[in-house]
């Protein structure tokens, strides 16, 4: 019959664009040739390359796979052999647990030594089982020192410590007459984290905290609500910060609402994004992080200018994808240093010894100077960035946290 | 005072948006009695489209709503000839599942037209005016105003007009329609396009207080199902009354108990019509 023929077609058709749905988000994840035979190396990465996070997690990838396409340029030579570096990239969704799956996949199945994951709940899953059946060493990139407290042999804590900021920031913007934060950060679990070392260090340093207003970046409608309620308890700073974009447009709708007062931004939001999203003047008077084009590194200008050549000037390089594009780089050099591309423990051990020989062109924004034994990239230098009311960055040195 | 003015307008401006997003939602699920899981994604897509035309074909603001709007009610068509017309004499839950494939589909797609970063629209509308002592932005005015003109439009259009009227008669009583000569095949079509293009319009107001990202219809849903449950299910004015309710609840609450509480105050509410008037506000008979 005509009609039980078109309605099959049709079903038929519909399951398609269901199965299609599902097989182009799978097909997000990518991913890379199985490597092993002798020539290759391959990189492992896990983030998300789909769904809410998804700028960040690619953000990540194209940082790495830079370095790659650099590195494989150059050549690379590991015990008197030729060697090709390739990326293998996989979707995690900001999953722990999807994560974990990967890490495991990309070590058994690409035989990658060296995996990344860029969020601390994928860490600390793939940190479970990167010492057991399969090995291999985790580059972790989150600034959550919980990630350090695991005690995890295979780890590199990429990224400074979030701690690390908490009193430095503080003691930029609270000066006499300096009293009242108000708290609007994000609501995700590392939002919770900063709010709570903020309040701590602001009561610390004798100041008044006021309500948490903490709200989910990701989820409100309309920033002016929860602004107008943090105003109207007249505070003198505003901590603040999640993904650059929103933040940048709850700073624009605080000055809208006439608040003159600082922000403190705390990491994951860039300036040279928010510069993006909102008229400059409106951060004026913040203290963050610094940006990726204020390094002096050898390399800096030369990432920034390929980066933004690469994404057509539409995005500016963040250190996400300047870290990444470093630590790459550092790992393959401990791969030299070490003799092997396959042992993560050695490589481990050579990544001190590897710091000093990597290219110029790898040194982009604070390279590591020196890990620390619970295996904490860390460079000496370390600064945060303070945008005065003129407009201009001032550069502040401060110290790294004890892990 | 002049903290609840501005929260006044702050939640009224708010509830315009809900529930322009909300009528589409209950007007799908009162004629083809489907909970659209990919309502939006519609939102979603909108945003963009009025972006597309804002920003690469340069049409004025308003306009670039319009549009986006009519491309969106071609979208809505086809969503109900592809997937839920093929699915109509199928279990629920098929339409479920196929709701939720045609969310990720529609993800997928603007990640990969315009990618997984952030998109800022800039309003032509970015001053803001001073009413007793509150700063009020002009875009907020804008919603508040473009939802009243709408909800009146289409409150006219489906008590008035023949076409509207044809809605009506099928949310009341499918067979009895179909029986008086009206085609479902149409209205059913009619209803998502009409649908869709109010998400649209939804979306291209609050799109320059808001960032456009793939993703940006997921929280919404959440919201929108709560506020159809509120109203009751397929009920037009329980809509209305439910987004506004919902929106001044939120920001109400976050101003005078906590922030935390009015993001959660919308699941609250829905467990309690739940419990205590399973069928909302606006009872509206829900066979089956």
């Amino acid at each position: 019959m005509g009609p039980s023929f078109t309605s099959r077609t049709a079903r038929a058709l519909a399951a398609a664009v269901t199965t299609g749905a599902l097989v182009a988000l799978a097909g997000c994840g990518g991913g890379g040739e199985a490597g092993g035979g002798g020539g290759t190396i391959t990189i492992g990465y896990s983030g998300p390359l789909s769904g809410g996070a998804a700028a960040y997690g690619t953000n990540i990838q194209d940082g790495m796979q830079m370095a790659v396409d650099a590195l494989n340029e150059q050549g690379v030579t590991v015990e008197g052999g030729e060697y090709t570096v390739e990326l293998a990239a996989l979707d995690d969704m900001y999953q722990p647990n999807t994560a974990a799956t990967n890490a495991q996949r990309l070590a058994e199945q690409d035989d990658a030594a060296v995996i990344f994951v860029p969020h601390s709940g994928g860490i600390q899953a793939a940190q479970e089982l990167n010492s057991g059946r399969s090995s291999f060493l985790l580059g972790a990139y989150s600034s959550d020192p919980a990630i350090l407290a695991t005690g995890n042999p295979l780890s590199m804590m990429i990224p400074p410590s979030f701690k690390s900021y908490g009193q430095p920031f503080i003691e930029q913007v609270k000066t006499d007459g300096v009293e009242k934060l108000g708290l609007l950060g994000t609501a995700s679990e590392y939002g919770h984290s900063w709010t709570g070392l903020v309040t701590e260090e602001w009561e610390a340093q004798g100041g008044e905290v006021l309500t948490d207003n903490s709200i989910d970046y990701s989820t409100v409608t309309d920033f002016a609500g929860p602004v107008s309620q943090t105003l109207s308890e007249d505070p003198d700073v505003i901590f603040l910060g999640g993904p650059s974009q929103p933040t940048a447009l709850i700073i624009e709708e605080a000055r809208n609402q006439g608040y003159e007062g600082s922000f403190l931004i705390m990491d994951q939001a860039k300036f040279e994004e928010m510069e993006l999203f909102t008229d400059p003047e409106n951060l004026n008077d913040s203290v963050g992080v610094m940006p990726v084009k204020e390094y002096e590194d050898p390399g800096t200008a030369d990432l920034v200018a390929a980066y933004e050549e690469l994404v057509d000037g539409e995005r500016p390089a963040t250190v996400e994808v300047s870290l990444h594009y470093q630590s790459v780089a550092l790992v393959v050099k401990a791969m030299e240093v070490a003799g092997t591309v396959e042992d993560p423990e050695a490589i481990r051990g050579a990544l001190g010894d590897a710091m000093g020989e990597v290219d110029d062109r790898f040194r982009v924004s604070g390279f590591p100077t020196t890990i620390t034994d619970a295996g904490h990239l860390q460079n000496e230098d370390l600064q945060i960035a303070y945008r005065n009311d003129d407009g201009d960055y001032e550069f502040i040195a401060i110290e790294n946290a004890e892990d | 005072m002049t903290l609840f003015i501005q929260q006044l307008f702050n939640g009224l401006a708010l509830g315009g948006v809900y529930c322009l997003a909300a009528i589409g939602l209950t007007l799908v699920f009162g004629v083809l009695r489907i909970p659209n899981l990919a309502h939006g994604s519609l939102y979603m897509l909108g945003a963009y489209m009025t972006y597309f035309f804002l920003t690469a074909i340069g049409v004025p603001y308003i306009a670039a709503i319009g549009m986006a709007a009519i491309v969106l009610a071609i979208v809505g068509v086809l969503l109900e000839r592809v997937v839920f017309h093929p699915l109509r004499n199928s279990p629920h839950t098929h339409h479920m599942i196929a709701a939720v494939g045609a969310m990720f589909f529609f993800q997928a797609l603007a990640q990969v037209i315009w990618g997984a970063d952030f998109r800022r629209m800039d309003s032509p509308f970015s001053e803001s005016v001073s009413i007793a002592g509150a700063q009020i932005s002009w875009q907020r005015i804008i919603i508040i105003v473009t939802a009243v003109i709408v909800l009146s439009l289409l409150a006219w259009f489906i008590k008035r007009s023949i076409h509207g009227q044809t809605i009506e008669a099928v949310e009341q009583d499918r067979t009895g329609a179909s029986l008086a000569g009206i085609s479902p095949n149409t209205v059913s079509m009619l209803t998502f396009a009409l649908a869709a293009a109010l998400a649209t319009i939804a979306a291209g107001l609050v799109a320059p207080i808001n960032l456009l990202s793939p993703t940006m219809g997921a929280a919404l849903d959440l919201k929108i199902f709560a506020i159809i449950i509120l109203g009751g299910l397929g009920s037009i004015p329980g809509a209305i009354a439910g987004g506004f309710l919902l929106a001044m609840a939120e920001v109400m609450t976050s101003t005078y108990v906590s922030s935390a509480v009015g993001e959660a105050i919308a699941f609250v509410v829905l467990v309690l019509v739940l419990a205590i008037r399973p069928t909302g506000l606006f009872a509206k008979a829900v066979q089956r």
